[in-house]
């Protein structure tokens, strides 16, 4: 090997192992949002819900690290409780949408005609609104909660899986050795599972990892306007939304959530960035 | 070689440099765009029409034009006030809030009925009533306000206002010259502060009503209006009471408690109304003047005795020992408001200093649920009954912003009494009230003397065929107490009268009174003549001035 090669080498060891830093940091870090949003209930200091006028409005101090609001909770312990339903929602509807879009397309890919017009149709139809109106409209229509709010993202972003695990099945279908386990005796639903969807995981994997913060932020931004979790759910977008008349006069009742929204979604994303990056180091 | 490295990087990054100055170009240049008010203050939009831009024009051609800009969050649709016809659902509010329109008799601070277009009345037997109209009042049209134009005011409003019908109860009017005579079908003996309510603004019904535009009396005429939006007013120079100060005045919609303090703080309105209460510390100083004034408008919740969980006594009562009024007040609405413990604020003579009602005690409100039956078996700290949990469903509209508060801290106490409460905060509450058993507790806020008579509140909301008796609450004592009332002329025998109603409905727990509001509207401090009533029906006037 020449000297260049071997220098060439090295530094793509190196870029791999910095990679591999990466991704160990934000994936401890995004397990630890999640740990600390599914055991909410245990370490938040204070109750969430327990309302103390007497200590309304309090700026950070010792016993209450991010302040109180206007009821007198303990921000800390509502950001805390939050982070179940912001990030656990977001979790769910992710996972929701990316497998529900992925059997979608790769069914459409797979059988072609009739099925797959109609159902590339609808998702015409999907995306033929801007993405957050027709989550508007759609939410308007069920009314308020987390869970309509969560039905309205998933109606605008299934498609998106839904193509590009089609287009990923249009593309494995012509290779050879879709055709050899055919003529081995698979089934369509054993070619479908046991040989597309393992080769085409990979980009619907890191579009899913990317997907996270943007779901977060629009997830917030439902409950932000107001049709997304309902007072007096302690959730990030819908704190933000109470606290926006105090962003002068009490700013930390509006910032303690904002921010945990900012750092949450800068994880996720950073993460998704990393896995994309160490599965397609070539892009 | 450094030289060249440095070229590079003018060269790369020159797109991110033109793009940075363009857009910081664009922005300064949208900053400047509008331009400045004579006053010397900024303009916040400009006309887009031929018509109006002409207008413009002539305003800055004679250079000394006053204008002030007004922002208030409750003109708009959400509120039944799409435009300013008083004839038309609550519009009537903007008609005589904005000055366009007047009302024969007004209401003093202490509520007390004044002359204002008519001079008098008279009640010649308990059917028949003879108001004299002022000389000299006219429309902003110029045409003069006779007996004849009152008449056929009234004589539509009768015909396309139902509230107004039903309060009115008009047999027959009859004018003669300025002498009014109205009849009417059965005994009202507060048939003239009825007249009072905004939608007995005096408009001359045959100019009409061009996109709910009306001609009035007032200081001010309505130019433009744009449903949630804005209207645009100006001067009425014939003004039949003094000469109003302010040449132009805009009212604009802005729903949005936030937007509505940013616009005070940035200079884009020069007054507001309905600002948000944890904003009220940016404009406590020297720079912007409050003017407040206690009212009748009170934050209140209806029970739905169509639901089988509120016609348990217990429950009801449970729930009015369970709200912690005072904390609301002083702390949630920083205290401006008033605890409430009868329908009508304790400065009336019926009001709640002479009343009892439960006050919030929560070791109470939990012995009258054990008492009821209503036990936390399961430990989850709400208590159930016959397998049934005790959780009510509070509806309630975001338009008035104590309301969220009052619901969010209800929420609260009652769950330590062990009531679950499911809350909906939204701006359908009507099509949710509206299904029978769809709801559990409404709570609204209702200008309860808007009349400055006690029946107002009762034939509204409490007795069987009052249009905003939701849960169709039925008292057979409470209703012949109204038939007397409707009988009673005496003042006195009628506070009497309206006491006893109080009590009736407080001892059902039918009706929690929560608090009322201290009415406050904010200025930059070079606005003068802006000024709170008690009543909440008159706020631009022509006193309002601006330096």
């Amino acid at each position: 090997m020449s000297r260049v090669g071997a220098k060439r080498a090295r530094v793509q060891g190196m870029k791999k192992d910095y990679l591999k830093i990466r991704l160990f940091l934000f994936s401890a870090l995004a397990v630890l949002l999640i740990l600390g949003a599914l055991f909410s209930e245990q370490i938040c200091p204070c109750d969430p819900y327990g309302q103390d006028l007497a200590k309304a409005l309090q700026a950070p101090n010792p016993g209450h690290l991010m302040g109180t609001d206007a009821y007198g909770r303990d921000m800390l312990s509502r950001v805390i409780a939050g982070s179940k339903v912001s990030i656990l929602s977001t979790l769910s509807l992710v996972a929701f949408i990316a497998v529900f879009g992925t059997a979608a397309g790769v069914f459409c890919g797979y059988v072609e005609g009739l099925p797959d017009s109609v159902l590339m149709r609808i998702s015409d139809l999907c995306l033929a609104f801007p993405g957050l109106v027709f989550a508007l409209a759609v939410a308007a229509i069920l009314g308020g909660g987390v869970l309509n709010a969560a039905i309205a993202l998933a109606a605008i972003s299934w498609p998106k899986y839904a193509r590009l695990a089609r287009s990923r099945t249009l593309e494995m279908k012509g290779r050879s050795f879709i055709e050899a386990a055919f003529l081995s005796g698979d089934t369509d639903l054993q070619l479908m599972t046991r040989h597309i969807l393992p080769n085409i995981a990979g980009p619907i994997l890191v579009t899913a990892m990317l997907d996270i913060g943007t779901m977060m932020m629009e997830l917030a931004g439902l409950s932000f306007l107001g049709l997304g979790a309902q007072p007096p759910t302690a959730e990030w977008g819908s704190m933000m939304s109470s606290g926006r008349s105090m962003l002068q006069t009490y700013p930390w009742v509006v910032l303690s959530p904002g921010l945990a929204v900012f750092a949450t979604v800068a994880v996720f994303n950073l993460l998704g960035d990393t896995v994309r990056d160490y599965l397609d180091p070539g892009q | 070689m450094k030289k060249n490295r440095i070229q590079n990087a003018i060269i790369h990054r020159l797109p991110a440099v033109l793009a940075a100055a363009f857009l910081a170009s664009a922005a300064l240049s949208g900053c400047g765009s509008a331009p400045p008010r004579t006053d010397g203050s900024q303009a916040i939009h400009a006309e887009s029409s031929a018509d109006s831009q002409k207008e413009g024009a002539e305003d800055l051609s004679s250079g000394e034009k006053k204008s002030l800009v007004f922002g208030d969050t409750t003109f708009n649709a959400e509120n039944e006030e799409s435009n300013i016809d008083p004839h038309s659902a609550y519009c009537g509010w903007a008609c005589i809030r904005y000055g366009v329109g007047e009302t024969l008799f007004k209401f003093s601070d202490g509520m007390e009925l004044e002359p204002w277009i008519a001079s008098g009345y008279k009640n010649i037997d308990p059917l028949t009533w003879e108001i004299s109209i002022k000389d000299g009042v006219t429309f902003s049209n110029g045409k003069a306000v006779d007996a004849e134009a009152v008449k056929a005011c009234i004589e539509d409003l009768a015909a396309v206002h139902e509230r107004a019908a039903g309060d009115l109860m008009i047999d027959e009017i009859l004018a003669d010259g300025q002498l009014l005579t109205i009849r009417t079908k059965e005994e009202k003996p507060t048939l003239i502060n009825y007249l009072c309510d905004p939608y007995g603004c005096i408009i001359d019904v045959e100019a009409g009503n061009e996109n709910g535009i009306v001609t009035g009396t007032g200081p001010f005429i309505a130019k433009e209006l744009v449903t949630d939006d804005h209207i645009k007013l100006v001067k009425n120079k014939s003004y039949w009471n003094g000469e109003p100060k302010i040449d132009e005045i805009t009212v604009l919609t802005i729903s949005d408690g936030d937007t509505l303090a940013f616009s005070l703080q940035n200079g884009d309105i020069d007054a507001a109304y309905g600002m948000a209460y944890a904003s009220y510390p940016i404009f406590e100083n020297d720079d912007y003047t409050f003017s407040s004034s206690p009212t009748s408008r009170a934050f209140f919740c209806q029970m739905n005795f169509r639901s089988p969980i509120m016609q348990d006594e217990a429950v009801r009562k449970a729930i009015a020992l369970g709200i912690d009024k005072q904390g609301f007040v002083d702390t949630l609405l920083r205290g401006y408001g008033y605890v409430g413990t009868g329908a009508f604020p304790d400065s009336f003579s019926y009001g709640g200093q002479k009343l009892e009602t439960e006050g919030y005690d929560p070791e109470e409100a939990k012995a009258e649920l054990e008492e009821a039956g209503w036990i936390d078996r399961d430990g989850d700290g709400i208590r159930e009954k016959d397998g049934q949990a005790l959780s009510i469903r509070w509806i309630s509209y975001p338009s008035r912003q104590e309301l969220p508060l009052l619901a969010e801290y209800a929420h609260s106490t009652l769950k330590e009494i062990g009531i679950d409460v499911q809350l909906t905060i939204s701006a359908d509450h009507n099509a949710i009230v509206s299904e029978p058993e769809g709801w559990d507790l409404y709570a609204a806020a209702f200008v309860t003397c808007g009349t400055g008579d006690p029946a107002y509140f009762f034939t509204t909301h409490c007795l069987k065929d009052s249009v905003k008796n939701r849960g169709a609450y039925y008292d057979e004592e409470l209703e012949e107490l109204a038939a007397e009332l409707n009988r009673t002329f005496d003042p006195e025998k009628r506070s009497q009268l309206a006491i006893q109603m109080q009590e009736e409905i407080l001892d059902d727990n039918a009706f929690i009174f929560c608090s009322f509001l201290r009415m406050s509207m904010i200025s930059k401090a070079n606005v003068t003549g802006l000024s709170a009533h008690t009543c909440d029906y008159y706020e631009l006037t022509a006193d309002l001035d601006i330096s």
